[in-house]
């Protein structure tokens, strides 16, 4: 597809969330079942890219390669970021981008949740017996806007916030781009986009941070047992 | 440098790698997962008896003993090489790594048809080992690919759902096989038709039978899934000492337990007969055996163990094949589809739905050629799909042997040649294994030397392995990006390329 992507600026990104909370929201279904879209393993791991990728966006780590490194150390004043610095910056010897998706999936839907919750944004249904877990919105535009505004934006290819492209690259890692771009006759066109924006404009930390999440969620689905 | 949290001395003073060693396998779940995907009632009571059908030779227990020796070789350097792979996937990643990236991509195809020709084999056994069960429990008799057609439906819809059984249900399962044909054996045993024939144990007497090659192949079979164990690898508390471990652990059971199987029900039939008997009764060998000596309902019992058994087998090889085609999807040495998954459950999507596709057509196949399921189809397709393994893992074994000669891993001279002297003579002895196999394929098969089938499967795995490798070297020139990724599986994704 011949076409220059258009700078990054993204008029609809400037009204998000923290990108964990707008990755939450894009792969839960808050609305009717209350479960994750896809695999909780999955889940979990996409999750966990969010909140490192929220640390690397406020310049406190960079990932090379496939390693992470600390470069602020200063807190971002926001309770699940802090933890997630707090304890990379304690554990120096692990510097492994999938150790640390690991182990940050092991909390990350109780921290995502409990913050969105304290946001009032989202209320948790007691599990039943045999139940799992269920999660709605309070906010039905508030819950819908991550992955309606990923389509309009890689519909209409319009220009995207560093956020965005960071959010929309997660989605694709955990292969869920089908449930934002619901019509099977549109997803060759923007996936092109994607890919594309990503090339030209994602930052290479974020384009290793995405790699790192591609691996170790498709590793996922190889070591099922 | 890695950092995955390994050691559980570590675990102690870390909190990382200690919350993250919760999650890991220890070496006796890792024996659980190879052996329960092995289904070791299967093997007992389908492949053996149809092997000594077949083959017309009674080596087959020294066969097993051979082998496991041969393999434990093997596992020395191919556990050792684990520890130095980015990605311990399965056996083509090991042979691009040490033979070379185009060398993996044929490796990879050649794995796809094998571990395909052992998948869509079992619908043969399943349809053969549940048409006289069904006559016995309900007095229906309906045809073998009807049966198959209904483990088949079973199998496409929970590969596409993604529902495994459950590791629990599947080692409760395993030990009460396991236990069954412990049971069986041992009431063999005090049961000799006339001595206790331990010549047939004998690896001495094996070597000078005419019948030894097509043996040692089908023990090959029965051993196909210990290779697995060194994937869980990275799952692994210790990969250091759980994954080597493991694969003994595996290769040491699969040897003892067929060996004495195999064995067991020729003491009880009698060397001499074990041939006739094994080609009137198929599948039914051992139950026919166990009625002259246990009541009905500890026949029921083993027959039903037999027959989840091999639905639990088929369920698991199924994931497996589907996981299979899902990495080279991700490293694009099948088309990108393959490396898609169905969100909500994780399946490999495309590679559930190509095998199911590919089993249906085999079945129906079969069915209006009107061939037979235990022999046409389980065993010829099976044992062709287990000859492609062995060839793999005889070419597995060169590339370890490549590998550690230029990778001294700070280790001197001599450490090498003592680490490298079990795998040489694990190759030398697979070679001898393959050149015997193959100047005995009639006898394996059972067919005439002139039969088409005797050279259509060594050639159409030299023709895929021929043409995967101009694959590779085609990717080297057009697609430099891919061909560096070749071998990495899921981490395929992965910004840097650890390979060389």
């Amino acid at each position: 597809m011949d076409w220059t992507p258009p700078a990054t600026g993204g008029a609809r990104g400037r009204t998000a969330l923290l990108l964990a909370d707008d990755l939450f929201f894009t792969m839960w279904d808050t609305t009717h079942a209350g479960l994750p879209y896809l695999h909780p393993s999955r889940a979990t791991l996409g999750l966990a890219g969010a909140l490192i990728g929220e640390l690397v966006l406020r310049d406190r780590l960079t990932v090379e390669g496939e390693h992470l490194r600390v470069i602020d150390t200063r807190r971002v004043h926001e309770n699940v970021a802090d933890g997630a610095l707090a304890s990379i910056m304690a554990s120096p010897r692990h510097t492994a981008v999938r150790t640390w998706l690991e182990y940050l999936a092991k909390n990350a839907v109780k921290n995502v949740t409990g913050r969105l919750i304290a946001a009032r944004l989202l209320t948790r249904e007691k599990p039943t017996l045999l139940g799992r877990e269920r999660f709605r919105y309070t906010q039905f535009t508030k819950a819908m806007w991550p992955s309606t505004r990923l389509r309009l934006d890689l519909d209409e290819r319009a220009p995207m916030t560093v956020q965005d492209m960071l959010l929309a690259a997660l989605v694709d890692a955990c292969d869920l781009m089908r449930v934002v771009i619901e019509d099977p006759a549109d997803r060759p066109a923007a996936a092109a986009y994607l890919t594309a924006l990503l090339k030209e404009r994602m930052p290479q930390p974020l384009k290793d941070l995405v790699g790192g999440v591609r691996a170790v969620v498709g590793d996922s689905v190889l070591t099922y047992r | 440098m890695r950092t995955t949290p390994s050691t559980s001395h570590s675990s102690r003073h870390d909190p990382i790698a200690g919350a993250l060693a919760a999650d890991r396998l220890n070496a006796r779940a890792i024996i659980f997962f190879t052996m329960s995907a092995a289904a070791p009632l299967t093997v007992v009571a389908g492949l053996v008896p149809t092997a000594y059908a077949v083959t017309g030779s009674t080596v087959l227990p020294a066969a097993f003993l051979i082998m496991g020796v041969v393999l434990a070789a093997f596992s020395t350097g191919y556990v050792a090489m684990a520890r130095h792979m980015p990605s311990a996937g399965a056996l083509y990643t090991y042979i691009s790594r040490g033979l070379g990236r185009p060398a993996g991509v044929g490796a990879a195809w050649v794995a796809l048809i094998a571990y395909n020709c052992m998948q869509t084999g079992l619908y043969g056994a399943v349809g053969s080992a549940l048409t006289p069960m069904l006559y016995r429990w309900f007095g229906i008799s309906p045809p073998w690919w009807l049966i198959a057609l209904a483990a088949w439906a079973l199998v496409a819809v929970l590969g596409v759902m993604r529902v495994g059984v459950n590791s629990r249900v599947l080692a409760i399962l395993l030990v009460a096989e396991v236990t069954a044909i412990l049971v069986l054996d041992v009431t063999d045993l005090f049961h000799p038709a006339a001595d206790m024939a331990v010549e047939m144990l004998s690896p001495a007497v094996a070597l000078t039978s005419p019948g030894l090659g097509p043996s040692l192949m089908i023990a090959a079979v029965g051993f196909v899934g210990f290779e697995s164990a060194a994937t869980f690898s990275e799952e692994s508390r210790e990969p250091g000492r759980t994954v080597p471990r493991a694969t003994y652990a595996t290769v040491a059971i699969i040897a003892g337990l067929y060996a004495l199987s195999a064995w067991a029900m020729a003491v009880a039939i009698g060397p001499g007969a074990i041939v006739e008997t094994a080609r009137r009764d198929g599948a039914r060998t051992i139950f026919v055996l166990a009625a002259g000596h246990w009541s009905s309902l500890m026949v029921d019992i083993v027959q039903v163990l037999f027959v989840t058994g091999l639905v639990a087998a088929k369920v698991a090889f199924h994931g497996a094949t589907a996981r299979y085609a899902f990495a080279l999807g991700r490293e694009r040495l099948l088309p990108a589809a393959f490396g898609r998954t169905r969100p909500r459950s994780g399946a490999p999507l495309v590679g559930s739905i190509a095998q199911s596709v590919l089993g249906l057509a085999v079945i129906v196949t079969y069915a209006v050629a009107g061939l037979d399921p235990l022999v046409d189809l389980f065993y010829f397709v099976g044992t062709a799909g287990g000859f492609g393994v062995l060839l793999l893992i005889f070419v597995t074994s060169i590339a370890v042997i490549y590998y550690f000669a230029r990778h001294a891993h700070g280790q001197d001279l001599r450490q090498r040649l003592i680490r490298l002297t079990p795998a040489a003579m694990a190759a030398g002895a697979l070679a001898t294994i393959m050149w015997l196999i193959s100047s005995n394929f009639a006898a394996l098969l059972g067919v005439p030397q002139d039969h088409w089938l005797v050279t259509f499967v060594p050639q159409l795995y030299v023709t895929v392995a021929a043409l995967g490798v101009q694959y590779g070297v085609f990717l080297r020139w057009l697609q430099p990006n891919m061909y560096a990724r070749i071998g990495m599986g899921a981490k395929a994704a992965l910004p840097s390329t650890p390979l060389n």
